[in-house]
């Protein structure tokens, strides 16, 4: 009998869970039937997926929970991860869309933060990307009558072009004059490359002179450096200049000595040089590569073993790239947005040409096919610290729902306590126990808070901040609870049952919470719904105050802290829309939930 | 009554005590010297010596050696006589401090009120009413969206619309700067700059009210006596208004009597991200600046607050409903 009930009464369960949610349910039972065949857990059961609009709450709520507790397993976050160059990107996929009318006819590509620039075969300047800097400043404005362009460089925010005629056009952020040709730079006839670093620009004639513009205070270079009239080709770090002499030398043309002046002794002959934001690497004629500066534990020293030789290298910000002698890519380095893992398409076809920079990768093949791999960008965009947006709001969530439930679990378990003890016992206990509700009741809930978590806070880690905030929300919470539960145990003590177990001699306490507890089962659980919104909108307003859980730990709160000023509301909207609506649209389903709960379980509310 | 309300007033001061009490050791939990800080900037001008003895001197004579039982004792002696102690960081008595904050919260929470009363009320009645109609179920959903969204989602969108996009409002703050206008002038600017945190107020607050508002009226109309009113014949204007609404009212009121109390106290979210001088962002400030004589002061206020509120929500309703005299 059992073993063939309980299929059944599975199936039907699922049934009206997605099938009545939908109103294609069966027909709706007359009273008494109804109540002749369920008992109350199934009437209610009924009752609440008969609501369309709490089932739909539910089933948006239960999404939105798989997701922020599923997907921290895919999404990995990391606290300390911040990203100068990825500030305020706008949402969007493009950073790698490649206009379909350059393909076979790539002549160079010159990857920027956000945007990338590539110039045709006849000389014709592409663009895309995100190609805004700020809300006045625009790469896209090319200065006009340029010409037949030959070079092109992206740099941190602006770039470099040289025309057929040897003439240099910069435009873009211009604050530290990276953008001012000097003079002497106008009237040279012989410019060879431009080359756009951090900040600074750097121009390299056919007969081996650098010349260098821009903020000097943040990139190291000598001008009188010793290799005047040597360098055959220049790379920049975030804030260095690497040089390669015609007789195959890496030199550094700075003139502190630092990481980078380090350099690995016997090179050999170099034939490649190429610069990330804070290493060098250099190839020799027998293709081993050598890498030096500031190496990091993003693993831009672990070059990869293989058979054939690198003959060319590429970087981008955190990671390198080379061909091999036999036309095959090869990447090493910070794979956070998978740039250092070379693909299949790429890995089977011929590499002619290969264009790094920042998080992309541009591979040209045999075929004249360009294919790309590394940071597509951001569907949601990125915020001031140039952390994804998408990545936080789903490690956020978990934060947030995970306080919010532990919040909602000590403050019900609290308040049935207290509610149940002070309901059957009743007399002094119950004049005591009221006193203590008031007090708790009578704290102004947010300053109370705030005041705990600041002056507590202070001596905390960041990790216990965050029990913190959750103690702080139950202990806060639980008297309106504990009042209900009280009203309706002293409804409930004067029943017959309750006279019962006394004669029979059940312990007291085994009668509060064996005999009653479970006939106010149902008010505990739709406050504790209820409640499970009211402590993630309480803990997201503490955060975003910043009393809440901090930095860089995120929560849906937090993630909109600093978002109160006009410039990032108008300018950088996608830092609090997106949150925004996420955390509106998860209270209101908890809330829809809740509601269709208590008109659920209330008979008196269905109104027959 | 009067023996009720004498005993509550009873259980007040006490749990005024021990309220106060617990504050007292939380704010003194934070790790601090103000007598080295009083004496900080004459530490260079002085000998070693004279300083330490100034310092031992200053520290016997603002008793920081005490038991902290002595130092509370001494704590609330001044507060009872109105001395909240001084603000650290505006060398001003706090008293003296807190009333333009409080003046400008009461300004702006009487119009929020107003405003969001009058919507609330006639909203829920009419919903009550027409229950299950589409009106009143695109109400219910609507309120459910408004009191779900936190306020500062409120304030982020509707600075977006009214004040970013369409210039209507100004972003923040509480007058032009710099302005010279006296009378209508002056009040004319400042409720342009008070119309966008007005606003907001009123919807955060309509959600949770016109949902209150309609339960209790609902509640109303399912007595016997209403059904008796419709047999008889009367209007159904008379019908609701003067039958059921009468005995709706008793729970609103209470709800109303609590929200005139919390006007004193203010929007900590609102008048932060407005940049309004009230309570919530003086509070706030005191906080942020570690000025904790003066956060201990607004948070014992909010206290009383919060405690006469609850005994004057409790006497209300003997007041308003003969039924439920109480009378323990």
């Amino acid at each position: 009998m059992d073993n063939k009930n309980t299929p059944k009464k599975k199936k039907s369960f699922l049934q009206l869970l997605f099938i009545k949610a939908f109103g294609t349910g069966k027909k709706k039972l007359s009273i008494l039937e109804e109540e002749q065949m369920q008992g109350p857990v199934r009437t209610i059961i009924k009752n609440f997926t008969s609501n369309r609009l709490s089932m739909t709450g539910l089933i948006v709520f239960l999404l939105i929970f798989a997701v922020v507790i599923i997907g921290p397993f895919f999404v990995k976050l990391d606290l300390s991860y911040t990203e100068t160059s990825q500030q305020n990107v706008n949402p969007g996929l493009d950073l790698m869309k490649v206009p379909s009318s350059l393909e076979g006819k790539v002549a160079e590509i010159s990857v920027g933060p956000t945007y990338t620039i590539a110039v045709s075969d006849s000389g014709q300047l592409y663009m895309w990307g995100k190609t805004k800097i700020t809300s006045t400043l625009n790469l896209k404005y090319v200065p006009s009558n340029m010409g037949k362009i030959k070079r092109i460089s992206a740099g941190f925010d602006h770039i470099l072009a040289l025309n057929e005629e040897g003439k240099v056009f910069a435009w873009g952020n211009d604050r530290q004059k990276q953008c001012a040709v000097p003079d002497k730079v106008k009237e040279l006839t012989n410019i060879v490359d431009v080359i756009a670093g951090y900040q600074c620009s750097v121009i390299l004639t056919a007969d081996g002179h650098t010349y260098f513009f821009g903020n000097e205070a943040n990139n190291d270079y000598k001008n009188t450096h010793n290799y005047q009239g040597q360098i055959v080709k220049v790379v920049t770090t975030a804030d260095a200049v690497l040089g390669l002499t015609k007789d195959g030398q890496a030199v550094y043309l700075g003139k502190q000595s630092n990481g980078y002046t380090k350099m690995p002794e016997n090179m050999g002959t170099v034939v490649d040089v190429a610069a990330t934001a804070s290493t060098m690497a250099a190839v020799n004629s027998d293709g081993k590569v050598f890498v030096w500066g500031n190496l990091s534990e993003r693993g831009e020293g672990k070059v990869p073993e293989i058979t054939s030789k690198i003959v060319a290298l590429e970087a981008g910000r955190y990671h390198y790239t080379g061909i091999t002698e036999d036309g095959k890519a090869i990447a090493w380095g910070f794979d956070n947005y998978n740039q250092a893992s070379v693909p299949a398409s790429v890995k089977n076809s011929k590499v002619v040409k290969l264009f790094t920079g920042a998080y992309q990768n541009y591979a040209v093949t045999d075929s004249g096919k360009i294919l790309t791999w590394g940071l597509k960008g951001y569907l949601l965009g990125s915020d001031d610290l140039g952390r994804d947006i998408l990545n936080r709001l789903i490690n956020g969530g978990r934060m947030s729902m995970t306080i919010g439930a532990i919040a909602v679990i000590i403050s019900t378990i609290i308040g049935v306590i207290i509610g149940g003890v002070s309901g059957f016992f009743g007399g002094k206990v119950d004049i005591i126990l009221q006193r203590i509700v008031e007090i708790v009741s009578g704290l102004p809930f947010l300053p109370f808070a705030m005041i705990l978590s600041a002056l507590l806070g202070n001596a905390l880690s960041s990790n216990q901040r965050i029990y913190l905030m959750m103690i702080i929300l139950g202990l806060l919470q639980w008297p309106s609870l504990s009042r209900l539960v009280r009203a309706q145990v002293f409804s409930e003590r004067e029943k017959e049952f309750v006279t019962a177990a006394k004669a029979v001699g059940v312990k007291q306490m085994s009668i509060v919470f064996k005999h009653i507890l479970p006939n106010v089962i149902s008010v505990i659980i739709v406050t504790a719904t209820l409640d499970f919104a009211t402590c993630m909108l309480t803990e997201a307003t503490l955060s975003y105050l910043g009393f809440g859980v901090p930095a860089p730990q995120p929560t849906w709160g937090n993630m909109l802290y600093g978002c109160n000023n006009s410039i990032v509301i108008q300018n950088y909207w996608w830092r609090w829309v997106f949150t925004s609506i996420v955390l509106g649209i998860c209270v209101i389903c908890i809330n829809l939930t809740g509601d269709g709960l208590r008109d659920a379980i209330d008979p008196k509310s269905q109104e027959r | 009554m009067l023996k009720y309300i004498g005993k509550r007033v009873l259980y007040m001061i006490f749990v005024f005590f021990i309220m106060s009490l617990v504050m007292f050791f939380l704010y003194n939990l934070i790790p601090g010297d103000p007598a080295r800080a009083e004496l900080e900037p004459l530490k260079k001008t002085m000998r070693p010596e004279a300083y330490q003895m100034r310092y031992e001197q200053l520290r016997k004579q603002m008793g920081l050696d005490d038991p902290i039982i002595v130092k509370y004792g001494k704590w609330i002696g001044g507060v009872l006589q109105g001395d909240f102690g001084m603000s650290t960081r505006h060398k001003k008595p706090v008293v003296d401090l807190i009333k333009a904050p409080m003046g400008n919260t009461i300004f702006i929470n009487i119009f929020a009120t107003i405003l969001a009363l009058g919507i609330s009320i006639p909203l829920g009645i009419k919903c009550a009413v027409k229950r299950n109609s589409v009106m009143d179920n695109v109400v219910q959903v609507l309120t459910i969206v408004g009191y779900s969204l936190p306020i500062f989602i409120i304030t982020l969108v509707s600075i977006f619309l009214f004040a970013v996009t369409l210039r209507w409002f100004p972003v923040s703050g509480m007058n032009t700067p710099n302005f010279h206008g006296t009378g209508i002038v002056f009040f004319l600017d400042r409720m342009h700059y008070l119309a966008l945190p007005l606003i907001v107020m009123t919807i955060g607050s309509l959600g949770g009210m016109t949902r209150y508002v309609r339960a209790a009226m609902i509640e109303a109309l399912r007595m016997d006596y209403i059904r008796t009113a419709r047999a008889k014949g009367l209007k159904e204007k008379v019908v609701i208004y003067s039958h059921a609404w009468r005995n709706a009212l008793l729970p609103v009121i209470t709800l109303i009597i609590g929200w005139f109390i919390s006007i004193f106290s203010g929007s900590l979210v609102i008048e932060q991200m407005f940049n309004l001088n009230g309570m919530g962002k003086f509070y706030m400030d005191a906080l942020m600046n570690q000025d904790y004589n003066v956060a201990l002061a607004v948070q014992m206020f909010y206290m009383v607050v919060a405690l006469i509120g609850n005994l004057i929500i409790d006497l209300s309703y003997g007041f308003v409903d003969p039924r439920v005299r109480v009378n323990h």
